[in-house]
């Protein structure tokens, strides 16, 4: 661990200056009843950067993604928003978070069930979401059309009308990504976006996340590795809740490590047993 | 029926029986007491004090009392002179029976028959006036001569705090000769507490370190208006500034004393509601933990468990000819009987409602408050619209005094079987295949079947385990007040607070949350009165679920809703 | 002719409105030998379940749309009755039956002058904003608490029967000068007008119909906004709606204390027609009786409250004259079974029914395939 963090430092001095930092993490710690679920953690997203978040059952993925949106509070440690530092997201609320321009994108796929697929869209649009402001919104013409674009984007042009919650799972997760895109959102956190879709349905999710890098920023916490393969450029490993390794996938899939906690104990010791 | 009489024996044996001893010493009083009332008026006053001598209070004050008032008479049946007692009321038939004085029993004639008398027609025996005068010293001072020392005790206390010169003779007397170390320690808080209205002035200063010494509470009303006295100058005492000074030092810390009893008293008192709490909470607790959702007919868990104790104590009065006996030992049986037949009330009504409701909580609470409604209005058409009178046993009647402060045999029996109950389900949850079964049911219904355990069977037990605990609460409910329909109703709400403050389905948390509701309820009571103290008792707890939305041990769930 | 979702509300608030205001019209046109006459009992008692029809609206909107089960729906009602009660109370005037200044039941307590907070009632305005405001306040204050802590589902229920059994403990003591368990009766007036008057009574039915339509339409308008969608999405999923950057807390706020107002309304409607308003009226049990006629219609739909509402207290009125002893049975069995097997309620109905043709076809044309097999 010591030694990828070393590496990194190397020519960090310069280039930590000229990257803007979206999202900062720094000295994190979290635990549930005594159990570290993340301890120490230290995170940097560049503007613009797709960073994938792999790692074992437990290893705190799905936690590190609660701190950030404000659905449980760290022990210690800071979050900041922006390349100012200036927000601290550690002690907002959940909606206060994600008005700043960080949506987040559930396991389990999170869609209004009772609501059609355009209304489930249009309660996502970025406009005011005062009680008052909803109380007496009328739809605009734009507000239509960004609609419209999303839903090509998302490729459900045509189920508009359809009651989110008879759609199938793999359309749950598209109709969620397109919430998270009608928020307009400066920081995308999805967790397992492939989980439950097709072979074509996950490629296609590969590069709808490929396309959107760049005018966003996005963490993508992800388990199938061809999937992490298609859209990753960095990588990063979560290990009992602090960081195992960061780098390209070909790297992290070489690293002994990395092979030695995704496949247990059980496997080192064979090898030692073999030679 | 050879059983029953088997069961009557071994239960009188076991029980013990009116101790004839005691017997012997009223007999003789009442020989002294039918003496005197027959002899002439010079022999009367020797009698009298020879009866106050036996120190049997009730006989002496009594019959004493009765004599003077005029409610003794002559019966002379073929000139045997017979003194009877007729009680005085004005709503009473001119004819009535009476009560034989040497005897006791009712007056009857040879054949054993009730004889009823008309007072008009009688002689009625009247005290002679030397012998009359001494009747009020005398009902004073039988108690001190009673053979038992616990009246010896109460009376000299009592006869101290009358501050009479007289009486105070007959206790110095009476600590010459006496004995035993309790009633000693009551002839000297009572010699103190007269010795403050009328001894010397070393007595005086030497009775205030007495009370101060023994925490007596009963001279605190005396050390008071002497305190007063001095004050407002109305005695002739004057105090330098250390015998003042040891006057207040004494109120104080007597008063401080006091405060302290009354703090151990509501603590207690609470630790009593809160054991009733505990036990009425447990059930809901567990049913909550298992539904996900309060049980609004566990009120009425309660009311059948209490309506339980009641028809148990009515078959017991019907199969044992001794309504003594009937009394003391139905309560054994009504505590295993309620569980029953709560538990299999509770059955019923999981099997037949709640198992198609697992799935939609909010909907089962209205269901359960619909199966309330039919329960109550059920009560009522078997068991009449009045209340149901459930007897105690004597022996948990009683009180006992620590310290000077009261402990009820009901309120130290209702601690201690919450104590057995809370231990017993702790057990149950925790060491038992059973208990593990319940608490992966409670946890995760699916994943639980998925490991084979039988959510079906598990479910069913756990909800009749929980409404068996309602029923024993109804079981204690039924000795502090009377039983109704509504029995369960007036609980409710308490225990609804108890388990949303203690957490779902957390035998800790419920306890805990009990027993803090319960004290803090009878901490406020005195200051508040019982409805404001409940109202800021529910007010404490809609603000402590602002700090701890979870109750005290919220559980935790990863999932998004 | 085919219509939208939106349309075929509007139609049965229309319908309903129409039942509505018929009868105070053959009340009024038709002779009392007519079968279709609506006597005067009969036009009072009416005005009285249109009562509860508003109440179960408001208690509609919490837990049909938002899906907050609210158990304090009676003391809202019970305040905005008690708050247009002290004027009625004041306005009897020396007609009382102590002849004093004061409310019969002060006098009775050995009151010797009005309490200061009784003064102001004199002013009819006074007590029409403190019907509005009172419930308001309390579900304003008390929502902030529960809402900010996340207190919901059962915890929800229980906290705001808590709140509701301590008001009611509060009321029935005489010390808080409300009456104690008596509370206020013997109406004389209002706004000038004989209570007992038939005209007034009339009058009195009017508004409350033309209250519940608003009512009916409110919910309506409510529903075509962003609002009402969010409103029912914070009921299906409020994490999803918190993370899509609504404060829920507010937009549960907004609802809970227009539920408040609502229910506060409609006390003050229901006092005058009934004439009389005590503590028995805000026990938590009256609460979960307003949940039974929600139940019973039909949660989440417009006029599934009023429905519900209507027929749950004419089988009352029916049921407690003709077998007295066993109208709570039958309201427990009524509401047990509506959970177990009408979830949708009476509206749902011809949908339940259609659903269940529709399986029973089904099943009654693949019966000849599994005979043989089960043979």
């Amino acid at each position: 661990m010591t030694e990828v963090v070393i590496n990194e430092n190397d020519g960090a001095e310069e280039a930590h200056d000229k990257r803007e930092f979206i999202l900062t993490v720094e000295g994190l710690n979290k635990s549930f009843d005594g159990f570290k679920v993340i301890n120490d953690l230290n995170l940097y997203i560049d503007r613009g950067e797709l960073r994938t978040i792999i790692g074992p059952n437990g290893a705190g993925k799905s936690t590190f993604l609660d701190l950030i949106t404000g659905r449980t509070r760290p022990d210690s440690g800071t979050i900041e928003f922006g390349p100012d530092h200036s927000i601290k997201l550690d002690h907002m609320r959940e909606y206060e978070i994600n008005r700043l321009g960080i949506s987040r994108k559930f396991q389990t796929p999170s869609v209004y069930s009772h609501h059609s697929v355009y209304e489930n869209l249009m309660m996502s649009l970025n406009r005011d979401r005062g009680v008052f402001a909803t109380l007496f919104y009328r739809e605009s013409a734009a507000d239509k059309a960004r609609i419209h674009e999303i839903l090509e984007t998302i490729r459900m042009v045509d189920q508009g009308d359809r009651v989110a919650g008879s759609l199938s799972h793999g359309q749950k997760q598209w109709l969620e990504i397109g919430m998270l895109l009608a928020q307009d959102p400066k920081l995308l956190l999805v967790d397992e976006p492939a989980a439950g879709m097709t072979d074509e349905e996950t490629e296609r999710t590969g590069e709808l996340l490929l396309s959107l890098a760049g005018d966003h920023s996005l963490i993508v916490i992800e388990h199938d590795m061809d999937f992490v393969r298609q859209i990753a450029t960095t990588v990063t490993v979560l290990h009992q809740g602090s960081i195992l390794r960061e780098g390209t996938i070909d790297q992290i899939q070489a690293d002994q490590k990395v092979v030695e906690v995704y496949l247990g104990r059980q496997h080192s010791r064979d090898e030692e047993d073999a030679s | 029926m050879p059983l029953r009489k088997t069961i009557c024996w071994v239960l009188l044996v076991l029980l013990g029986i009116a101790p004839y001893a005691a017997q012997a010493d009223e007999d003789a009083a009442r020989a002294i007491l039918t003496e005197a009332i027959l002899a002439s008026s010079n022999d009367q006053v020797a009698l009298v004090e020879e009866l106050a001598a036996t120190g049997e209070t009730e006989i002496v004050t009594n019959y004493l009392e009765a004599w003077k008032r005029g409610d003794i008479y002559i019966f002379d049946p073929e000139s045997k002179r017979i003194p009877i007692y007729v009680p005085e009321d004005e709503d009473a038939p001119a004819l009535r029976s009476a009560i034989v004085v040497e005897t006791g029993e009712v007056l009857v004639n040879e054949l054993g028959e009730p004889v009823t008398v008309d007072p008009e027609n009688l002689d009625q025996a009247r005290p002679a006036r030397k012998a009359r005068k001494l009747f009020s010293r005398l009902t004073d001072l039988v108690g001190l001569n009673s053979a038992n020392p616990d009246v010896r005790a109460e009376s000299a206390l009592k006869l101290g705090l009358k501050q009479n010169q007289d009486y105070l003779r007959d206790l110095l007397a009476l600590k010459e000769t006496e004995k035993d170390p309790a009633v000693l320690e009551a002839l000297e808080e009572g010699i103190a507490v007269s010795h403050l209205a009328h001894g010397s002035r070393e007595e005086l200063m030497a009775a205030i370190a007495t009370l101060e010494k023994m925490n007596s509470l009963a001279g605190l009303s005396a050390l008071g208006n002497l305190k007063a006295e001095l004050d407002e100058g109305q005695t002739e005492l004057e105090f330098n500034a250390d015998e003042r000074a040891a006057l207040d030092k004494t109120i104080e810390s007597i008063n401080s004393y006091l405060a302290k009893i009354d703090f151990i008293g509501t603590c207690f008192r609470g630790l009593s509601l809160g054991a009733v709490l505990v036990i009425v909470a447990l059930g809901l607790a567990i049913t909550f933990g298992l539904m996900g959702v309060i049980n609004m007919a566990h009120g009425e868990m309660i009311a059948v468990g209490a309506y339980s104790a009641f028809l148990s104590q009515q078959f017991f009065a019907s199969i044992i000819d001794s309504s003594k006996l009937a009394l003391e030992t139905y309560f054994l049986f009504a505590i295993p009987f309620s569980f029953v037949t709560a538990a299999l009330a509770g059955l019923i009504l999981e099997r037949s409602v709640i198992q198609f409701l697992y799935k939609r909580p909010l909907e089962s609470l209205l269901a359960t408050w619909g199966i309330s409604l039919i329960l109550q209005q059920g009560f009522r058409l078997v068991f009449g619209a009045a209340n149901r009178q459930v007897n105690s046993p004597s022996w948990l009647l009683g009180n006992i005094e620590i310290l000077d402060i009261t402990f009820g045999y009901n309120r130290i029996f209702v601690i201690f079987f919450a104590v057995i109950i809370v231990v017993g389900t702790w057990l149950l949850m925790t060491r038992t295949p059973l208990g593990l079964s319940i608490r992966a049911v409670m946890q995760d219904p699916e994943m639980a079947s998925a490991m084979g355990i039988r959510i079906d069977r598990t479910r069913m037990i756990t909800f009749a385990f929980g409404s068996g605990l309602a029923g024993l609460a109804g079981v204690f409910l039924s000795q502090i007040g009377s039983v109704g329909s509504n029995l369960g109703q007036s609980y409710i709400v308490d225990s609804f607070m108890v388990v949303v403050v203690g957490g779902v389905g957390n035998i800790l948390g419920t306890v805990l949350s009990a027993l803090g509701i319960g004290v803090t309820d009878q901490a406020l009571q005195p200051a508040l009165g019982p409805v404001m103290g409940r109202i800021t008792v529910l007010v404490i707890i809609i603000i402590f679920l602002q700090w701890k939305p979870g109750g005290l041990f919220p559980s935790r769930s990863r999932s998004l809703d | 002719m085919k219509f939208s979702e939106d349309q075929r509300r509007l139609i049965g608030i229309a319908l309903t409105a129409g039942v509505m205001f018929l009868l105070p019209a053959l009340n009024v046109t038709m002779t009392p030998e007519s079968f279709l006459h609506v006597s005067d009992f009969q036009l009072n008692l009416w005005g009285k379940y249109l009562c509860y029809a508003a109440l179960a609206i408001s208690l509609n909107m919490l837990w049909g749309y938002t899906g907050l089960l609210c158990l304090g729906q009676s003391l809202f009602f019970a305040l905005g009755g008690y708050a247009l009660g002290m004027h009625l109370m004041l306005m009897i005037g020396e007609e009382g039956a102590y002849k004093s200044e004061l409310p019969d039941f002060m006098v009775f307590m050995g009151y010797t002058e009005l309490p200061s907070h009784w003064v102001p009632f004199y002013s009819i305005w006074v007590a029409v904003a403190a019907v509005i405001l009172v419930p308001g306040i309390l579900a304003l204050v008390f929502g902030f608490l529960a809402f900010r802590a996340r207190i919901k589902g059962v915890y929800f229920a229980i906290i705001t029967q808590a709140l509701t059994y301590a008001a009611c403990l509060l009321f029935f003591r005489n010390e808080f000068t409300f009456g104690g368990n008596n509370g206020f009766t013997d109406f004389k007036t209002v706004l000038g007008h004989d209570v007992f008057d038939p005209g007034t009574q009339r009058g009195l039915y009017l508004l409350t119909a033309m209250y519940v339509t608003s009512c009916m339409l409110f919910n309506w308008w409510l529903l075509r906004t962003k609002f009402g969608r969010i409103q029912q999405a914070i009921r299906d999923s409020e994490n999803r709606v918190r993370f899509s950057g609504y404060s829920t807390t507010s937009y549960k706020l907004f609802i809970f204390v227009v539920s408040g107002i609502m229910a506060g309304i409609v006390g003050a409607l229901y006092i005058p027609q009934v004439g009389i308003i005590n503590p028995e009226e805000m026990r938590p049990s009256k609460s979960l009786e307003i949940v039974v006629w929600v139940a019973v219609g039909g949660r989440a739909t417009i006029v599934g409250p009023v429905i519900g509402a209507v027929f749950v207290n004419w089988l009352k009125s029916y049921t407690t004259y003709h077998y007295p002893d066993y109208w709570l049975i039958i309201l427990g069995a009524l509401f047990v079974f509506v959970v177990l097997f009408m979830p949708n309620g009476i509206v749902g109905l011809p949908a339940q029914l259609r659903e269940l043709w529709k399986k029973n076809q089904h099943r009654f044309k693949s019966m000849p395939k599994d005979e043989p097999a089960s043979a």
